[in-house]
């Protein structure tokens, strides 16, 4: 699953760290999101999503 | 926050216990009067897993002196990825320890284990293949 995560958060201006906790996880969680090697719970996308004022379908592109 | 720095200090509690329960053993073991070099491999394996816990919880005390929380949903997988997989793989390690036990017992420069060796060297490795899975899941990302 791709995810436009890094792009948007620089756009906020907004550090890994900052973005962590804005959605409640640990950097880590979001370094791996970033990378797409983490494929978040719907809660954990959608709080994501929020914080990056965006809706989940735009942020989070499924392509199998 | 409050919850977690709690949490942490009980961990490190509990390291310190295991760290002292490790010295009393290593000291015992020591002066026996059988005492070999396998005698203190027990030792070896306690140390190791102190050290992890050590590594891992300076590691969760500057994450949660930053903010961050100390487990999140992703920490949680690895946590339970983790020891779903030690537990499945340590069952061929038990099996292995009763067929492999005359081998154990030469290393150990004895005949036989003892309840106590066999089931110590059981939970050691349990523990072990637990930061072994843990540190195989932190670092791969995919999780089920």
């Amino acid at each position: 699953m791709k995810n436009k995560i890094k792009e948007l958060r620089a756009r906020h201006n907004l550090t890994q760290e900052e973005l962590a906790k804005k959605v409640g996880v640990r950097r880590e969680t979001i370094v791996f999101l970033e990378k797409g090697k983490y494929n978040p719970s719907l809660e954990l996308a959608h709080k994501t999503a929020k914080a990056l004022e965006i809706n989940i379908d735009e942020l989070f592109v499924f392509d199998k | 926050m409050k919850k977690d720095k709690f949490r942490l200090i009980l961990m490190a509690a509990i390291t310190l216990l295991v760290l002292i329960t490790a010295a009393v053993y290593g000291f015992a073991s020591f002066f026996k009067e059988n005492a070999n070099m396998a005698s203190l491999f027990p030792l070896g394996i306690i140390l190791l897993i102190i050290l992890f816990m050590g590594f891992f919880i300076i590691r969760r005390y500057k994450d949660v002196k930053t903010g961050q929380p100390l487990e999140d949903e992703r920490s949680k997988r690895v946590v339970t990825n983790a020891a779903a997989k030690s537990f499945y793989v340590s069952l061929y390690w038990l099996l292995a320890i009763g067929w492999f036990e005359p081998f154990f017992a030469k290393i150990a420069g004895q005949e036989h284990l003892t309840a106590s060796q066999a089931t110590g060297g059981g939970i050691a490795g349990m523990a072990l293949l637990f930061f072994g899975f843990w540190f195989y899941y932190n670092g791969k990302g995919k999780l089920v």
